[in-house]
This record gives C-alpha cells, structure tokens and sequence, in this order.
C-alpha cells in the first residue's frame, strides 16, 4: 500500500526552486499584511489627534478643530500621492541627480515612485509599494495632526489645509529622503541616525508649526498688556486625555511600521536604513518611554495631568531616535529628562517667548524630536548605520539638524507669511470671538446643552468670566480701551 | 464570459503569472494613456479643490464677521 502511495507522493514533492518561489510569496503577503494593520493601528493616532484637540479647544470651537484633523486626511492624502512619494523616491540624494534611476539602496525607486507608474496601482506582481506608500502617508497626516493642535481657535481651516499639505506632502518627506532613507545623502555620507523619526516627523512638525505661529500670533486675550500670559480653559480634559491614550496606542502602529520586515532573512527585521533590528528591541523602548516620560512629566509640572500626559508622548519621541539600539534602562532614563525637557520648554515658549501654542506641539513633538536625534550622537555614537555602515556620530546628527531645522521653519514661516498678507491665515476678529463653529458650520457642537460663561484664567491665577476680557482685548486690538479687565472675577 | 479571458496564454510555462496578466489589472497599466489622463484629471481636481476650500470659508467667515458687526454685540459701550 505504502509502496503505490510513494511514487505519488514523490510526484507532488515541490522542487527547491519551487519552494523557493513560494516561501518568496509567503514572505511577501507577510510583509503586506504587517503594513496593512500597522496603517489600521496608526489611525487611532489621528482618532486620538481629534479628540485631544477637540477637548483642549473651547466649546465654541470644537467642531472646527475636529473638521481640521479629518480634513487632514482630505488634503495630505491627494497631495502625498500625486507628489510627496515621488519626492521621497527620487530626492534622496538631496536633487534627483540619477534621474529616474535612483541611488544606492533601490534601484528604479525614483521612476516606480511617481504616480503614473504601474506600482502606484492595483499590481499582482508588487505586493509591498502600496501599503508601504500608506504607512508613509500615515505618517504624513501625523505631521499635519502635530502642527494642527498648536494653531486652533483661529487659523482659518482653509489656511490650515494648505499649510499641512505643504508640511505633509512636500516638507517632512522630504527630510525623510535625506535622512531617513538608505539612500539618504545624510545617511550614506553622514550616518545620520533618527530610527523611529524622532526629528524627521515630531521635530520637523514642531518646528513647521513654530514658523507659522509667529506670523498666526496669540489668540485673542491669552496675553496681557504686561504680556502676561492667562491659560484658557479647554471644554473637556477627559476627552484631551483619552485622546492622549489613543495616540499613545496608535504609536505602537507607528513604532511597527518605522522598521522594514523581511522575514526570510535574518534576523527578520531592518529599520529604515536597512540595518538589523528586531520588533522586540523597539517595543521595550517605546514602552519604558512612556513610562519614563510621564514620570518626568509628572515630577516637572508638579502633577498636572495634561503635561504629564503630553511628557509620556515626549518622553517616546526623545528616544525614539535610538529605540533600535538603546538599552531599556538607558530609555528610562533619557525618556524622563524628555518628559522634563517638554515642560520646561513648553512654559518658556508660552511665558517668555509669548507664542501661543495651544496644545504644546512645539515643545513637544518640535523641541524633543530634535532632543532626541542629538541623544542619539551623544549615547549611540559609533553605531552603524545604513547599508554602508557608517557610523552614527555626534556631528552627523548636527548635521541632520542644521538641515533640518531650516528645512521645515522656513516654509512655515514664509508660506504663513504670504497668507497672512493675503488676509487668508486668520479668521476674522469677531468670529474668533463668537467661536468658529458659528461662522464655519452653524452649530453648536452641544446643541442640547446650556451654554456657560467662558472662563480664563489670569496671570495671577484667579478664574474670571471670559467675555468681558476678550472683548478687552478685542477693542483694544481695534484701536481704544475701555472696561478694566477682570471685572467679571468668580467669587 | 470570464472564459472569453486567454488564461492559458497568462501561464508562463513555470506557472508563474506573467506580465500579462499584471498589466491586464493594473488600469492602463503603468504609463499608459489612461494612467496619464486619470492623474492629470486627479492632480486637477485636488488644486480645485483647495482654491474651493479658500474660497467658500472666505465667503463664511466675512458674511459672519459683517453680521456681528451690524448687531452692534461687539461695540464697545459709550462711556459714562
């Protein structure tokens, strides 16, 4: 019996090549299906962008700082396709001097990059280009989401839309073609080392954001005429909170799609300049990062509960630069001073500098991004980086951020600048006063709940009634003073 | 009518799926006078749709911003 089976059996053995093809497409589904849920988890990072937004506003501004983050996903999305991928495909040399055919790590990127190209389509044959290209385009819609919580309450969404466009589609990928690419000039020259995009998303962002806050200016009564800085207060901590926590989850997703999976070579894992790496070494930092982070954010604001929220997602980004090669211990450690790093300099940003940002960002995702890629040259100098192994160093990454930091300022400011001459940037005063959702959408985000006054709270931290305050500062930005303010004190 | 389709000539003689088939897919497949028509007709309607953008908020917020200042609600009170 077993005999007659035997020849049978045999004749349905697959030849090595034949195993070989299959363990080819195997590998291939894996890494399709990997990128795919990554993009699932990341958008709980934009869920969690809106509602922290969305709660840190004023209730008369909720529905249009919402309508701001998901029309991020409107506007990044067209652009990334039709030219933001096609900047990181053929930009990594810092100019598309190969042409079509591109530099050092993948051949033909460049022209497979650009969006009449047969990988930017339905294709049996390409099973990584397009959730490869989502994972990037999640990434570029956080960019947009960084920027968006520090503008709120006033920046007319249309301004924002075209601003995040530039932020998401043009400016971020192309940092992330210099120096977070195997083909980057900053990678293969410079060792420039930033793994899970400390700098080429949060301190790009931040320091995009920080360029058209000069020009947006403070909102209406957050300053005295001492210059004295007053904190409104946001229409639902809860929801800023929970907000946090989502983003929080969705950057498991990020960490995850930061590193590329090969599952056939070993160790299985590279991050994104083809370095090995494993799933395992990224998910201990981002973790104790938390941890790290709160604890510093908690010990700096002395138990404020939305900085030590917003010094965990600090503590993550400073040491995500290096979380493929730091020891959990050494993430603890630089994660807490990243939490402390993100209040100190979020209280002089709004204190001395008189920016006003509404949610941190710049302190943040701006400030600790660049912390973090400077962490990296001091703690994981030597180590190699990219397909040519140079080593990460501390003059690579100043390198890295002397580019960077005029790359994505100087757009902002500029592009916020021509806007704000166009009379295109901020919305009027009157409706900043009434609240956005008036004018943008005609409703009330709580329409079945009794309105209360608006409180703010002064410099000296007493609560008043916000109106007579605001209209203050209002007539006194239109040319005359009148009412003392802080007439409408609480008892 | 799926039988109308050469599936057979889609097999390479390994089996493998070739060509063909990828581009048969793949609409108008990669550089082809569809691909080019369908991304100038997108990348046209994105720039559209941002001059929308600009254009219907602007109109929103002045016609709002005209009505609360004939309501007098913002005008600062005589003094006395």
């Amino acid at each position: 019996m077993i005999s007659s089976l035997l020849p049978a059996w045999l004749a349905q053995t697959p030849t090595v090549e034949e195993i070989e093809t299959r363990v080819a497409l195997d590998s291939a589904i894996l890494a399709e299906t990997f990128y795919f849920w990554t993009v699932v988890i990341m958008w709980l990072i934009h869920v969690g962008f809106m509602a922290y937004e969305g709660g840190a506003a004023r209730r008369k501004n909720v529905m249009s700082t919402a309508m701001k983050n998901i029309l991020t996903i409107a506007v990044v999305t067209p652009t990334f396709y039709y030219f933001g991928w096609y900047i990181y495909g053929c930009f990594q040399e810092g100019w598309p001097k190969s042409g079509h055919s591109s530099p050092d790590a993948f051949e033909g990127f460049c022209g497979a990059s650009a969006p009449w190209s047969s990988a930017m389509g339905p294709n049996l044959q390409d099973h990584i280009t397009g959730v490869f290209f989502l994972a990037f385009l999640l990434f570029s819609w956080t960019t947009g989401s960084i920027m968006s919580g520090a503008v709120i309450e006033r920046i007319r969404l249309s301004a924002y839309l075209i601003l995040t466009a530039i932020l998401g589609s043009v400016v971020w990928i192309m940092d992330a073609a210099w120096g977070w690419s195997s083909g980057g000039w900053l990678v293969t020259q410079f060792g420039f080392h930033d793994a899970i995009a400390s700098l080429v998303v949060h301190g790009v962002a931040g320091a995009f954001a920080f360029g058209v806050l000069l020009n947006l200016g403070p909102r209406i009564g957050k300053y005295t005429a001492d210059g004295l800085s007053r904190s409104f207060r946001g229409h639902n901590t809860h929801l800023t909170l929970m907000g946090l926590m989502l983003i929080f989850t969705g950057f498991y997703g990020f960490y995850a799609a930061c590193l590329v999976i090969q599952s056939t070579v070993f160790p299985g894992w590279l991050n994104i300049y083809l370095s090995p790496t494993t799933l395992g070494a990224i998910a201990w930092v981002i973790t104790i990062g938390f941890a790290g982070g709160f604890t510093g954010g908690w010990f700096a604001s002395k138990g404020d509960p939305f900085w030590t929220l917003s010094g965990g997602l600090a503590g993550v980004i400073a040491v995500s630069a290096g979380a493929d090669v730091y020891h959990p211990s050494l993430a603890y450690l630089l994660s807490i001073s990243g939490g402390m790093v993100a209040v100190w300099t979020g209280g002089y940003i709004e204190k001395k500098l008189r920016v006003d940002d509404a949610v941190g960002a710049v302190a943040v995702h701006g400030v600790c991004g660049f912390y973090g890629v400077l962490l990296v040259g001091i703690f994981a100098g030597g180590y190699p980086t990219g397909i040519n192994n140079v080593e990460s160093s501390f003059g690579g990454q100043l390198m890295g951020m002397m580019a960077f930091l005029p790359l994505a300022f100087l757009p902002g400011y500029v592009v916020s600048w021509i806007l704000k001459k166009m009379n295109l940037l901020r919305v009027p005063p009157e409706v900043e006063l009434e609240g956005l959702d008036l004018a943008e959408f005609g409703m009330d985000f709580y329409p079945e709940f009794e309105r209360v006054p608006e409180i703010i709270v002064e410099p000296d931290g007493r609560e008043v009634d916000g109106a007579p305050v605001l209209l203050d500062a209002y007539w006194q930005a239109n040319g005359t003073s009148s009412t003392p303010v802080g007439t409408g004190e609480r008892s | 009518m799926f039988d109308a389709f050469p599936y057979d000539s889609w097999l390479t003689p390994d089996g493998a799926l070739n060509e063909e088939i990828a581009e048969f897919w793949t609409y108008g497949g990669g550089g082809s006078t569809g691909t080019w028509i369908l991304t100038v007709l997108g990348f046209a309607v994105m720039l559209v749709s941002f001059w929308g953008f600009v254009i219907l908020e602007n109109r929103k917020l002045t016609h709002q911003a005209d009505r609360l200042k004939a309501s007098g609600a913002l005008d600062r009170p005589a003094a006395g």
